[in-house]
């Protein structure tokens, strides 16, 4: 089997370079952390110097996703051997635990940390992840709501919240969740956005303008954004099909849908590059755009 | 009752879109070819537009999916027949509500739609079973459909084929409507993969 390093022409200190980016950015590429990360610690574990520990915790979480209890087994040991006692090697053992679906054994490891330390935010949260998984959403729910009172500026938790709610079709609260992140966060489009998304799929005029001004809110803060571009789109011109809305409100989300539109357009023309296949997109869009259009009275 | 069947193509995608986002719940269309059918003659699901991944339950995107899906399919002869869901825990394998909403959207439009849910457990790399279930909507509800109906038009090649592609880690490079939306050049009809999957048929 090719190396990794062999089959992308890459040096180990390459790897271990995007090993950081993808621990810096909280991606979830589990299969490539593995690829990537057992080679490294396979081959060139000397020249890591205290870096390998970050690298031993970021694999062994791969690890357990990957179902390679094998590795996430290896790394565990390395670190409880560096690190005797410690709670957030702990916290591993606990989270191996539960790719094993051992989830009572996990809840005793989580229990005990607790009672050595009530403040550690990382066990209560896997508490928490353990309800999600065994699917007691009411739970998981509740017992998030009561974290959230303690820990007020936990963002994470704001957002599993939202998405929670979200699942429950809960779109009020999940509304809630998302002003609290908005507040905190307020240059961030993707929270402005999906909280106009929230707002959409509850329905009703006010929410609609709600949305649509979030949907703008989130193109002003990034005008790539595609979804809040057409999500502006959609909520203009549903208002302005509403037939509770007055003459001067229907005038105004006419042209905020048509502007959209425009812009909608114009993406697709500069991602086109006149391939075949977009060519079919563009003409699909266009299409779609004409046969959403609404009639100004 | 018309019988619901997929193709290679279909059944492949769907689940490459499954394996793509292990950690997440997915979600997508499935289309048949817009012809008359005679009577009992099943409706074969010929290709699959893989949606979403992650927060399905929200409706502006999937509303703007829908439409330009539906405009895509009339260019090609076809129409949207189906919709696939996977849900985020590996257990849990019945529609929740937007599930069956969306699904009753699509049966708006075309009476024989089918709601199919990925049975996570059973997706392995032997593809030993059929990993879906097949739901049908009978007086209001979505009712599963008994399973020892063949959902797959030809089993032991989709079973061959998806095995491949598994292998292959193919799904790293399955594009869906979220892909698309991150990055409009992206092309949800993933033609490189229909490519892979007609080369090994």
């Amino acid at each position: 089997m090719a190396s990794v390093s062999d089959m992308y022409d890459v040096t180990w200190e390459e790897m271990r370079d995007k090993l950081r980016k993808w621990r810096e950015e909280n991606y979830r590429n589990s299969e490539q952390i593995v690829e990537v990360g057992e080679e490294l610690i396979q081959e060139h574990a000397s020249k890591l110097g205290d870096d390998i520990w970050i690298i031993y915790e970021q694999v062994m979480i791969a690890a357990l996703d990957c179902s390679r209890d094998d590795l996430a087994t290896t790394c565990l040991h390395e670190l409880q051997k560096q690190f005797q006692g410690s709670h957030r090697v702990k916290r591993l053992a606990g989270m191996r635990l539960e790719a094993l679906e051992r989830y009572d054994e996990a809840l005793k490891m989580y229990n005990d940390i607790l009672q050595d330390d009530s403040t550690n935010t990382a066990a209560r949260k896997r508490k928490i992840a353990i309800l999600k998984a065994q699917g007691k959403s009411t739970e998981a729910i509740r017992e998030l709501n009561e974290y959230l009172e303690q820990f007020v500026g936990d963002q994470e938790a704001w957002h599993e919240l939202a998405e929670l709610y979200i699942n429950e079709h809960d779109y009020a609260k999940a509304a809630f969740s998302l002003e609290e992140l908005m507040m905190t966060n307020p240059h961030n489009h993707l929270y402005c956005e999906q909280y106009a998304e929230v707002k959409y799929t509850q329905g009703g005029i006010e929410n609609l303008e709600l949305s649509r001004k979030y949907f703008a809110q989130a193109l002003k803060l990034n005008n790539r954004n595609m979804r809040a571009l057409f999500g502006l789109y959609l909520s203009a011109s549903h208002i302005a099909a509403s037939p509770k809305v007055s003459a001067k409100v229907k005038k105004d989300n006419v042209k905020y849908a048509a502007w959209a539109a425009s812009q909608i357009n114009r993406a697709y023309q500069l991602a086109g590059h006149g391939t075949k296949e977009t060519k079919c997109s563009l003409k699909a869009v266009e299409e779609m755009l004409e046969s959403m259009q609404i009639m100004p009275s | 009752m018309t019988v619901i069947k997929l193709t290679t193509q279909a059944y492949c995608k769907m689940l490459l879109h499954a394996a793509k986002y292990p950690h997440c719940a997915v979600n997508g269309l499935l289309v048949a070819e817009n012809q008359k059918r005679k009577d009992g003659q099943p409706v074969l699901c010929v290709d699959c537009v893989p949606l979403f991944h992650g927060t399905l339950a929200l409706a502006p995107m999937m509303e703007i999916a829908l439409t330009l899906i539906d405009t895509w399919c009339k260019e090609n002869k076809y129409v949207i027949a189906g919709y696939y869901q996977a849900n985020e825990r590996i257990k849990e394998t019945r529609p929740n509500q937007f599930a069956e909403k969306v699904a009753a959207r699509i049966a708006e439009n075309f009476s024989e739609a089918a709601l199919i849910m990925v049975d996570n457990s059973n997706i392995s790399m032997g593809c030993y079973d059929p990993a879906i279930s097949v739901f049908e909507h009978h007086d209001n509800k979505w009712k599963c459909r008994d399973a020892s109906i063949d959902c797959c038009e030809d089993w032991s090649e989709a079973q061959k084929i998806m095995s491949a592609l598994l292998e292959d880690r193919s799904y790293d490079s399955l594009i869906d409507f979220d892909n698309h939306l991150d990055d409009l050049r992206n092309d949800w009809t993933n033609p490189e993969i229909n490519k892979s999957i007609l080369y090994l048929c």
